[in-house]
């Protein structure tokens, strides 16, 4: 009974962090309708930045959160000023192919640079370290992780609905031509949404980095995540990224500890195209 | 037996009603026009009929045959075309080829659909322009190509959205002329949408009005624009009156 | 036949097209006889049979405007079969192939049938994921060999019921007619009533929709039709290599590698396909050995990615779209 509740409570702590992961690319599709296949490669490239910067300063990965928030943003805003600006004139095959070089690029960008083996960080504040609260593990990783992201996503919460920022960016997506009626800087939303998807999945990254290893091809199996998550809470919806990442983090943490951890990326799958066959909108999309 | 007969046609958007117990029948070789002020559901009645939106309730029947929640390709198997006011395939083929998809709903020998394409080029006086690609080409004459491409697959309602947006007055008397020929040669079906009352006064045998979702008259031209309800819907008051002094109808 | 008669003919193609077509024709024939070093021979059958994946993958990546991102799966799907067949039951070539691109197509109509109601973004991510899983799939099963692969028995060459040859000269004309034959297909299908309701649906799905055209069942058609070439290059992969893993075969690089290429010479053009695979497989081949030599990976890739994220900005119609332009300017 324990062993069931420490995985419950274990796989929730995952699924926080397939939110924020997650949060991103709900933030670029709501404010834009296009999809960022290179949200895992910006997930990979924030954990090798975090993961050089702690070992190369030799400092506590934890501190690197802000490096790999920093470099998310800036990666975000690169890929928007220089690719995906112009990828949005053109045809719907040629946004996909667009963002989907980009996914390749920086991807083999990583294998080229680091090399193909996998590596994992020894020391730090939350490694391999766990703590008993009653009857259940908590695995130190996993908790900072949870805490780290939900303060993440309440941040980004409260800048949507009480910033002005965040309203523009609100009106954005809601109706780009009314808002820069408005005297919004289209432009400049957009580049931020694409920003600020960078900067919260460069969060994501340095926080994985606790508890996962850090390897060249990490992108496309957390972008399958991604996708599955934002499907099933809906294109667009903060809200809803939340509630799916959870439910994702139960689906393949406890699938992969029941059924097989082989089975995972299968579960992943199936709970997208089940999502997405069933109730195209997700839970609260538009 | 009417051609073409909704019968309680309710549409639903999140909780607005668009379409709200419709009724109406079109008779085989009639030509009716459907007018209303923005917002009265006109679209979303068009959209039930030919296929695009599932109606939450009522019945259509086309030709007898309950078409209710066909969908487009399908109802356009049964005999209904339709216009778009963007009518624009595609800026690689040219017009010939692009009515020739519509031909090639009745055979899928190449050399058939395009004799019969030309032929309805010829139909829509675009003999000329059949090399030409849909980009270059003016306004008025990508809406002859639109009204080509449905004719193509040989239709019997044709349905017509908004035919004349966009054209200057004497390209929409041109129009106007041109559907009545085609009316006549071919004893087509017309179910006229429209905003511009210069084509749907001339031509249509009977109007119905919408406002609200629902319909709110219907009879002749003459009668509809001396309607009380229908002038208070449009608040056209001057504009009847001065229809009247232009003898138009 | 009417039908073989489209397909062999060119003539409403601009006569630089057609020359170009004729030369490249000549070049194919004569190259065994021309450039005898092994590596360039093995480029030359590479490109040639990239050239039918790309001419396949066009139909419904360029023409059909869907992007489908796991064209592996069919290739390594009817290489298994082919394979399998040969190796356990000793079935002709001849039969198992036929057998290899049945499996591949009947897969592509089943995913097809579901995956064509999703949305562009939705259908190309769910097409990698499906890829992916058949190579887990395969990975883990042991009855075909699981990660060891299936090695083909090696028999009495020139062996034309099981082909398998010990000169790349019979593989290199072996490709090249597969490569006319699908391109003969293509002139067929860009003149023919399937091709027209493509483009319709490409450039506008309501509209074609209006016209009749039952949009689901022409793109599940058109996918089917692209398994089929590529269940085409997968068997030729089979007797060629005459050894297959899931890792060659069924790799999201090739279904990548496929889909950038095509799109680079021009998605959605006859030759399109052709002209990206012959800039991008030599340059794949000489690169990689160059630089693989010198144990930098990866870079090959950037490269084309580059290529793709330029053309998807600035010209989404490829370097064919690039050499129309300028034609109709003069």
């Amino acid at each position: 009974m324990e062993m069931l509740l420490s995985t419950l409570i274990s796989a929730l702590l995952m699924g926080m962090l397939f939110a924020l992961v997650a949060l991103g690319l709900a933030i670029i599709f709501g404010v834009m309708n296009i999809v960022n296949f290179a949200h895992g490669e910006f997930l990979m490239v924030g954990m090798y930045t975090a993961f050089l910067t702690a070992t190369i300063l030799s400092i506590d990965p934890l501190l690197t959160l802000p490096v790999a928030a920093m470099v998310g943003f800036l990666l975000g805003i690169a890929s928007y000023y220089m690719l995906v600006r112009y990828l949005l004139k053109g045809p719907m095959i040629a946004q996909l192919l667009g963002t989907f070089g980009l996914m390749i690029f920086l991807r083999y960008l990583a294998m080229c640079i680091f090399g193909p083996d996998y590596k994992t960080l020894e020391h730090g504040l939350l490694i391999g370290k766990s703590i008993m609260w009653g009857p259940v593990v908590l695995s130190y990783p996993r908790l900072g992780t949870a805490v780290l992201s939900m303060l993440a996503f309440g941040i980004i919460y409260w800048m949507m609905d009480y910033t002005r920022l965040g309203k523009a960016l609100k009106a954005t997506a809601l109706d780009v031509e009314a808002a820069s009626y408005m005297g919004i800087d289209t432009e400049r939303m957009r580049g931020l949404a694409w920003g600020l998807g960078g900067a919260t999945v460069g969060i994501a990254g340095a926080l994985l980095i606790n508890f996962y290893y850090v390897f060249p091809t990490i992108g496309i199996l957390f972008c399958m995540i991604a996708f599955a998550t934002v499907a099933l809470g809906g294109f667009g919806s903060i809200k809803g990224a939340f509630i799916a990442g959870l439910i994702m983090g139960l689906i393949i943490d406890l699938g992969g500890t029941y059924i097989g951890p082989q089975y995972k990326f299968a579960l992943i799958y199936l709970t997208f195209f089940l999502v997405v066959v069933i109730r195209p909108k997700g839970l609260f999309g538009w | 037996m009417a051609l073409l007969k909704v019968t309680d046609l309710t549409k639903d958007f999140g909780g607005v009603a668009a379409n709200s117990h419709i009724s109406l029948e079109i008779e085989k070789g009639e030509i009716i026009g459907l007018i209303g002020p923005n917002g009265a559901g006109k679209t979303t009645l068009f959209n039930c009929i030919v296929g695009y939106h599932k109606p939450d309730q009522g019945i259509i029947r086309f030709k007898d045959k309950n078409i209710t929640g066909f969908k487009p390709f399908q109802t356009n198997r049964e005999g209904i075309g339709r216009t778009f006011q963007l009518m624009s395939i595609s800026g690689d083929l040219t017009v010939l080829e692009n009515v020739m998809i519509g031909s090639f709903c009745r055979t899928s020998d190449r050399r058939i659909a395009r004799e019969d394409a030309s032929e309805i080029l010829n139909v829509v006086e675009l003999e000329k322009d059949t090399e030409a690609y849909m980009t270059e080409l003016p306004i008025a004459t990508q809406k002859r190509v639109g009204l080509a491409m449905a004719l193509a697959t040989r239709p019997e309602l044709l349905m017509l959205d908004e035919v004349a947006s966009g054209l200057n007055p004497k390209e929409t008397e041109e129009m106007v002329a041109l559907l009545q020929r085609i009316h006549e040669a071919k004893g087509l079906t017309l179910f006229v949408i429209e905003h511009v009352m210069e084509v749907v006064m001339p031509i249509s045998q009977r109007i119905i009005v919408l406002d609200g979702g629902q319909t709110i008259a219907e009879g002749k031209p003459k009668d509809i624009a001396n309607d009380e309800r229908v002038i208070k819907a449009y608040l056209g008051e001057k504009y009847a009156k001065g229809r009247k002094n232009r003898g138009s109808i | 036949m009417r039908t073989l008669k489209d397909a062999l003919s060119f003539g409403d193609l601009p006569a630089s097209e057609r020359i170009g077509f004729i030369l490249f024709i000549i070049f194919c024939l004569i190259f065994p006889w021309i450039i005898k070093g092994g590596f360039a021979q093995a480029v030359m059958i590479q490109f040639l049979i990239f050239c039918l994946y790309g001419l396949g993958w066009n139909l419904i990546g360029g023409y059909g405007g869907q992007v489908a991102l796991g064209q592996a799966k069919n290739v390594g799907m009817s290489a298994y079969t082919v394979a399998l067949l040969m190796v356990r039951w000793d079935i002709p070539f001849w039969v198992c192939t036929p057998l290899g691109v049945l499996v591949a197509t009947v897969e592509s109509f089943i995913l097809g049938y579901f995956l064509f109601r999703l949305r562009g973004h939705y259908f190309a991510i769910a097409t990698i994921a499906v890829s992916l899983v058949w190579q887990q799939l395969f990975i883990n099963w042991n009855f075909i060999g699981g990660a060891r692969g299936i090695e083909l028995p090696l028999r009495e060459t020139p062996n034309f019921i099981y082909m398998q040859f010990d000169s790349p000269i019979y593989y290199h004309y072996f490709a090249f007619v597969l490569v006319m034959i699908a391109i003969l297909y293509m002139n067929w299908f860009r003149k023919s009533r399937l091709g027209y309701q493509l483009r319709a649906i490409t450039a506008n799905e309501d509209v074609a929709e209006s016209l009749g055209i039952n949009i689901h069942w022409v793109k599940v058609k058109t996918y089917c039709i692209t398994g089929i070439f590529a269940g085409m290059g997968g068997a030729f992969y089979t007797v060629y290599y005459n050894y297959i893993d899931p890792f060659s075969v069924m790799h999201l690089e090739l279904s990548i590698m496929i889909a950038l290429m095509t799109m680079i010479g021009g998605a959605g053009s006859m030759w399109g396909p052709i002209i990206g695979a012959m800039i991008l497989i030599p340059l794949d081949r000489y690169l990689g050995a160059w630089l693989g030599g010198r144990g930098i990976i990866g870079v090959d890739f950037m490269i084309y990615a580059l290529m793709v994220m330029i053309i998807s900005a600035y010209e989404p119609k490829g370097i064919w779209g690039i050499i129309e332009k300028a034609r109709r300017k003069r």
